[in-house]
This record gives C-alpha cells, structure tokens and sequence, in this order.
C-alpha cells in the first residue's frame, strides 16, 4: 500500500464482483480509506427515450422494461398506466389485481436478488443461495403464467395480456408460503449473523433530512425513517383497497436498510394473498385499444423496489408517441448519495461494497 | 445468533440439492405457454406483413418463395432472423390470419456454432423435433369486459 499521505487511484468495476452491474468508479485510496469517488456511467447507454419515439404504441410495451432485469414490472405497468391516461380508459378490477401481483413478486425476486449481493459483500454466501431457490420459484411462476421467466410483457396499454392459466389461485398461495419460509430461514441466517451485524452497522449512515435532499426515494428514504410510498401516498391500481404497512426503520445505515427489505417481502406477500382471493374468474382483463393514440400527455408514477419511477409521455396523436421522457429510480443513489457518504464518512476499500450492496442501485437503469 | 444461522445450515445440508447437473438429465422447464421458435403456416399466410410491422427487434422480413399458394399471389412470407428476436409474440398476436404461431424450442434446442443459420427462411419455419405448438393467435384473444369508445374514427383491430 502507499504510505501515509501518498493517494493511490484504483478502478473499481465494471467487471469487478463487488460492482453493482455494468457501472465503474474510480475511488482516490489514501492508505485504506476512500476519500473520493468518481461514478463513471454510460457502459449500456442504448437511448431508450430516443429508441421509444421511434417504435409504436404496442412495440413500446416490449421495450419498456428492458433497462432493468430484477425489476422490470413495475416499469412495464407505469408505461401502461400512462398510455392508458392518454387514451383515457379505466381498465378491470382483475387487470388491476394481477398487475399488483405481478409489481409484488417481482419486488420480492428483486430483493431477493439483493440479499445474494450484499450476502456475496459480507462473505455471507450461503443464505444467499436460498434467496435464489425462492427467486427461482417466483421466476418460475412467471413461465406458467407470462410464458417467460425475466421479462413478462403481462402489462400491455388497456390491460392485461395473457389469460389466467390453470389452478391461478392455487399456485400463487403456494408460492407465497413456499417464499415466506424461505425468507424467514434467509432472514435468520443473515439479519442475527454477528459478522452481518458487524459489517453493516453504521456503513452508509443517512439521515431522512440529508436524504431527501439528496433525492433519494424507496428503501433508503424509508430505512432512514420516512414512511414514503408511493402505494400509499398516491396510490394508483387498487393499492388504495388493500390493507398493508409501510415497514420504516430508524438508523438509515446498511444493516437497517436489509431488515427494512426482509420487511418490505412480508408486506408483499400479505399484499399477494390478499389481491390474488379479489380475482374474478369470469371478469374481464383487457379493453381493446386502437393502434393510433389521441393527442394528449400521460404520466405514471410507480414505486418499484428501488424507490420512485417515473414515465411521462406526450403524444400528438399517431402511431408513435412524440416523446417519452423515464425518471431513473436509482440515478441519485450512484452519483449524489455515494459521493457525499463517501466524503462525509470514514469508508474503507472493503466497506464499499457493502456501502454499495445495502443502496441497490441498477446500473442499466441510470444509463438507460 | 450464530447457533441459529448453523442450525439452518445443517437443516439445508440434509436436502436434496435445488441445482441441477450439467448436462441436464432431466428435461428443461417448459411451461404450456413457453415462447419459442416460430411455426409458419404457408397456406394461411397472405404475405400482409403486418407481422414485419410490428416487430419491435426488427427481426421479420418479407421474402418471396416458389410453391403454388393461391392465398398469396405475391408469394412474400416472413423470414424470422431467430438471432433478433426477443419472442414476444406480437407477430403471433397481430397476425390477422393465424398463420403464424409458436412452440417450445427456446435456448438450448436453439442453440448453433453458426449464426447466420438463425436466419430462417419461411419454408424452414417448421416444428422442431420434440417440440409442441404453444401459443397461437387465440390464446391473446382475451375476454374484453368493454369495448373502447372514442370519436375520433380510428379503427379497431380485430
């Protein structure tokens, strides 16, 4: 290592285990301390606003959620949402349910990806590989239903577009068992580790003030002690029906931001339970739209497992929209809030995957 | 405590491992509404290309071939580039004759040393071996619970 006073700059990603997807910093390292980080983004730029106004209507639904694999439903329904505002149509109560399903297990597939990531940070391997059984259920639950495991293109303007397969009820309340106990195990072998505890405590320390200035939104707001959600805030489907906590915490550092997602998984999976018994065999789930859009401006607020996103697009009538405009969810978690916790605090080289992991940033997401 | 991360542990050692072997013994996961390569019915197809249109990978072009098909007296059928597609099934869903549809030959049974051999011609656009048809054009035809009304002329698609 350098000696005292001599500052050493490494890369850091985009191939490196630690390193939050396609995305690289370049961290200044006097002695083991990181006393500045530079975010360098821009390795999956493809220019999907610019990809968007060129495809049409019905192309776009294909398009929508592809910058973001563990979480791609949320963004799926919020460009329905929106091209449902600009034509001006109320979809079915059974569409709305199975979007909330869809948006919930794909929450907990997303955090259930995490802990693999902040397991793999903190050297805690194994119960991350049972997270990934449970994953690999939820995933496999889209196939029967979407026909696809990742994307699941279920949400389409005007509705949903796959018919409910066979024994729907069934297997969704037997998923969701078979997960809570799988997440309790998860739970217990990482939350009460003591080299967890020590790891993450007090790593990435945010307070509600700070981070709300920061723009921060989603589990890092509410680990650090604000009840903001956008399910219940504004809520949009039928969360506004449904009865369900929003979990918070207090510290606002690593180790309560991984107890507030174990939380956030139990509250979905009352959420399922709940909407999936509300399905009306024989109701309806999809009102036809034409292929040519009304003039008009549609927007579409959703809260995906990474905190807020948001789609806003204007259409002057036509085929294709004339512009879409995607807010990033975790945009300032990699460029504003690691920057500033990194200048703030004493971060070591080996907290700063964990500093990372415990924030859950999506790389492909900020480049878009 | 450590005592309850070790006890789980032990409790997950004595399972049955969730992994499977490489190569594969059993099959791979299917489901009845997997989407996979495309099947062309040549007598139903009218060369429309309606399919090429909304293709959203850019992956369907229109191709003439020989063979007598009083449907389509141009003789232009579809030739899917499988390196391209997503398989979204939105050439099966707006397909207005039904000819196309697909089947469950996805990821390995696809699998080929030579790319340019993805490049399927509408004659080669035929069910595999050991694979089923899937997904047709009924499967998206959903029961609407109401139809959609504006003023403003735009036809709706059947």
């Amino acid at each position: 290592m350098a000696g005292k006073g001599r500052l050493v700059e490494i890369y850091f990603g985009p191939q490196h285990p630690g390193a939050p997807g396609n995305i690289a910093f370049k961290l200044t390292l006097d002695g083991e301390r990181v006393v500045n980080v530079e975010t360098i983004p821009g390795f999956l730029h493809r220019g999907f606003e610019k990809m968007m106004e060129n495809r049409t209507w019905e192309m776009n639904v294909v398009l929508s959620y592809r910058f973001c694999v563990e979480d791609p439903d949320p963004l799926e329904i919020a460009y329905a949402m929106a091209v449902e505002k600009i034509h001006g149509v109320e979809i079915p109560e059974n569409a709305k349910y199975i979007r909330m399903i869809q948006a919930e297990f794909s929450r907990i597939a997303s955090h259930l990806f995490w802990s693999h990531f902040i397991g793999g940070s903190t050297g805690l391997r194994t119960p991350a590989y049972w997270a990934l059984v449970a994953r690999e259920e939820i995933l496999k639950w889209f196939a029967r239903f979407a026909g696809h495991r990742v994307y699941h293109n279920i949400s389409v303007p005007g509705g949903v577009r796959y018919p409910l397969p066979k024994s729907f009820v069934e297997d969704t309340l037997r998923l969701t068992n078979f997960v809570e106990k799988k997440v309790r195990d998860v739970e217990a072998a990482l939350l009460k580790n003591n080299i967890f505890r020590d790891r993450t405590r007090g790593v990435g320390r945010l307070s509600s003030k700070e981070a709300l200035e920061l723009g921060v939104t989603g589990p890092v707001l509410r680990a650090a002690g604000l009840p903001y959600d956008l399910r219940k805030v504004t809520p949009y489907l039928n969360y506004d029906k449904i009865q369900f906590e929003v979990p918070i915490v207090q510290n606002g550092d690593a180790y309560d931001r991984s107890v507030l997602r174990f939380r956030e998984i139990y509250e979905s999976l009352k959420i399922i339970r709940e909407s999936v018994k509300r399905i009306d065999p024989e109701g309806g789930l999809r009102v036809k739209l034409p292929l040519t859009a009304p003039p008009g401006e549609g927007i579409a607020r959703v809260e995906s497992a990474r905190g807020e996103y948001m789609i806003h697009i204007i259409s002057t009538g036509g085929r294709k929209p004339y512009r879409v405009r995607l807010k990033s969810m975790s945009l300032p978690l990699m460029t504003t809030v690691v920057e500033y916790i990194v200048k703030r605090d004493e971060v070591t080289i080996a907290d700063f995957p964990i500093l990372l992991a415990s924030l859950d940033p999506c790389a492909p997401d900020i480049d878009r | 405590m450590v005592v309850a991360s070790i006890s789980n542990s032990l409790k997950y050692l004595l399972r049955k491992p969730y992994t499977r072997q490489v190569p594969r013994i059993d099959k791979p996961f299917k489901t009845p509404v997997t989407r996979g390569s495309h099947v062309l019915d040549m007598l139903k197809c009218t060369g429309c290309s309606m399919c090429q249109q909304v293709c959203p990978a850019n992956a369907i072009d229109m191709v003439t071939a020989d063979g007598d098909y009083p449907q389509n007296p141009r003789k232009r059928f579809p030739r899917i580039d499988l390196h391209k597609c997503t398989f979204c099934g939105l050439c099966v869903e707006y397909c207005p004759f039904n000819a196309l549809s697909m089947t469950t030959a996805t990821g390995y049974e696809l699998f080929t040393v030579d790319k340019s051999t993805l490049l399927r011609q509408p004659v080669e656009l035929k069910l595999l071996p050991n694979a089923s048809i899937t997904i047709t054009k009924s499967y998206f035809t959903l029961p609407y619970s109401k139809s959609y009304q504006q003023g403003s002329g735009d036809k709706e698609v059947s």
